[in-house]
């Protein structure tokens, strides 16, 4: 079979939220051990990604599709990403990930990172109930272009705060943007703390570090 | 007319004397600043070596953790009187206090059905408890909680019937307790097992899905019964369907997968003669026409900050639901001024209370909320209320 047909093959088991086609055809792929292909296949899952993004984003699809292309897409990257070579690992940039302290939910926070790694971002996911001097920490050893903060819980929103506050206080908060999404938080919420970005979503989340890491 | 009449007015779009006002779960650190009463420092008893060892033990015996836990919502029904609410949810939860090494506390609450909820602490130390992880992951696990739980889930029926029957007769003559059935069948098949797995085993197990939703709807029928033997007038249901943006699963699978279990949920109920309203968190403008599709008789929450509107929601349904909440706790109930919380009751009484079929509550609750805020609320209500509405 023709690499273009796997190619094929691997973009619409992901788009047809069918694992075991796409997970096979990235398989099939690692098999010919041709570094070129591999390339063209991390390609595929990223464009395959974009696409399950826009219609996410136009409501044609909801969060268990969203989630599952997620999890295959993760399943195809464990395949291919340790055949990658040094060069095609370069990211886009870094990204430091975490949902504030007190706050112990995870799944858009994992969500964006699936996507933005996808996107090419090298993330760093500091987990869940990350304290402020935690986020400051890994600001500075890490010196992502920028830091997104999770938060579902209304009665945790405050930590978003205290973290800009700090990034203020120590003079670092020129260095990164600040992007913030969750279910407690709105848009007004991000203007009024002095975030860059709200993000309803994983997906608008990883759109707008896009536009950021091009600028 | 008194709170009941008003209540039951309302959930019949019929026009009651003035809008009611309801409460919903209310956080604890709600009730005891309600209250004035400085709350129990849970957690911090759980870190001295003497209580470490004995609370556990008495938690989890079953005659202890109702009495306390019958305290704790009977405290919510007297600050909701105290506030001045027609009507108070009234939800019954069965957990077991166990050790767990991933929990910041080194302790976790685990519920009958496989959920972990892990315990925070407010900005007045009192206890908070959030559902955070599952605690059956793949089929194998389930299979085997559920057997191991068969006597527990027995024992948690009873207890439902016994915890609301006893709040109905200690305070249904001063405000209505509306019975809460939880958790709803979505909620209870996706939280044992995990979000992420859920949605794999929906697309490549869904036979094990089923039977994962055919065994919570029983349960979920049993906890139906249980509640209305207490003489409960309305039935609260809950399932959180929605997230930020839309629903959490396409429309069609939610009909496909629990459908047919929400239509048992509504005959028997409305077999019952009464009244069965659902609360569903998130963004579900595209899930309504469903609602009303399965003989739901109200929506419960509403929340603004995803994307909810009375005014658009009255516009989609018109009188097929009751419509309940939609009052801000991101920014209003927290930090408002007197002035915008009138504005809000005025707005939302405006778009939905006409003809009856609106009851005016908070979207949710969460410690930061405030009783003030929430006394406003009621003062707005009884200024803007008053039917024939005319703002």
């Amino acid at each position: 079979m023709m690499i273009s047909d796997t190619l094929e093959r691997l973009k619409s088991g992901l788009l047809d939220l069918d694992m075991d086609t796409a997970v096979d055809a990235a398989r099939s792929i690692a098999e010919t051990g041709d570094t070129h292909a591999i390339k063209d296949a991390v390609d595929t899952v990223t464009n395959a990604l974009q696409t399950v993004g826009k219609r996410f984003q136009d409501g044609d699809w909801f969060l268990t599709e969203l989630v599952y292309a997620s999890e295959i897409s993760k399943e195809i990257m464990n395949i291919l990403s340790p055949l990658m070579e040094t060069r095609a690992l370069e990211s886009a940039g870094t990204i430091v990930v975490g949902t504030v302290a007190g706050d112990l939910h995870d799944l858009g926070k994992n969500i964006f990172i699936n996507y933005a790694r996808s996107a090419g971002f090298r993330v760093i996911d500091l987990g869940v109930d990350v304290s402020v001097q935690k986020f400051i920490t890994a600001v500075k050893e890490y010196k992502p272009f920028a830091l997104g903060m999770s938060c579902l819980l209304t009665s945790t929103d405050k930590e978003i705060q205290k973290v800009i506050q700090q990034l203020n206080e120590q003079n670092i908060r020129d260095r990164v943007k600040v992007i913030i999404g969750g279910a407690a938080l709105t848009e007004e919420f991000s203007r009024s703390v002095g975030a860059d970005a709200f993000a309803p979503d994983a997906v608008t989340g990883t759109d707008i570090v896009k536009k950021w890491s091009a600028a | 007319m008194d709170f009941r009449e008003r209540i039951l007015a309302a959930v019949s779009h019929e026009e009651p004397d003035r809008v009611p006002v309801m409460g919903l779960i209310m956080d604890p650190a709600t009730v005891s600043k309600t209250l004035g009463k400085k709350p129990a420092n849970f957690t911090g008893m759980l870190r001295k070596p003497l209580l470490r060892n004995m609370i556990p033990g008495l938690m989890n015996v079953n005659w202890f953790w109702n009495r306390f836990y019958y305290g704790n919502t009977a405290g919510a029904l007297e600050s909701a009187i105290k506030l001045g609410f027609d009507a108070n949810w009234t939800i019954y939860y069965l957990f077991q206090l166990r050790k767990d090494t991933r929990s910041t506390t080194g302790w976790a609450w685990h519920d009958a059905y496989g959920r972990l909820w892990e315990m925070g602490v407010d900005e007045d130390s009192g206890m908070t408890v959030n559902y955070s992880r599952a605690l059956c992951e793949t089929e194998e696990q389930w299979e085997s909680w559920i057997e191991q739980k068969s006597n527990l889930f027995e024992t948690l029926i009873r207890n439902v019937a016994d915890f609301h029957k006893k709040l109905v007769d200690d305070y249904g003559n001063r405000i209505m307790p509306i019975g809460f059935a939880t958790p709803g069948i979505f909620e209870n098949s996706w939280q044992p097992i995990g979000f992420v797995n859920f949605t794999k085993f929906i697309f490549q197990k869904p036979d094990f899905v089923k039977r994962v939703i055919s065994f919570y709807t029983d349960l979920y029928i049993k906890n139906l019964e249980a509640v209305m033997k207490s003489g409960v007038e309305v039935v609260f249901g809950g399932d959180d369907f929605g997230h930020k943006t839309g629903p959490m699963l396409r429309p069609e699978l939610i009909e496909r997968f629990f459908g047919e279990s929400y239509r048992r949920v509504t005959d028997l109920v409305h077999s019952r003669k009464r009244k069965y309203i659902h609360h569903s968190c998130g963004n579900i403008y595209q899930l309504l026409d469903r609602f009303i599709d399965w003989g739901f008789d109200g929506i419960v929450t509403l929340e603004p900050t995803a994307g909810m509107e009375l005014g658009k929601v009255r516009e989609q349904v018109g009188h097929k639901l009751v419509l309940i909440g939609n009052l801000d706790v991101a920014y209003l109930l927290v930090r408002g001024t007197r002035d915008e919380v009138e504005m809000a009751v005025r707005k939302a009484i405006k778009d939905a209370a006409r003809g009856g079929g609106y009851i005016l509550s908070s979207s949710h609750s969460h410690p930061l909320v405030d009783p003030t805020r929430l006394k406003w609320m009621v003062e707005a209500a009884h200024k803007y209320g008053k039917y024939p509405i005319n703002i």
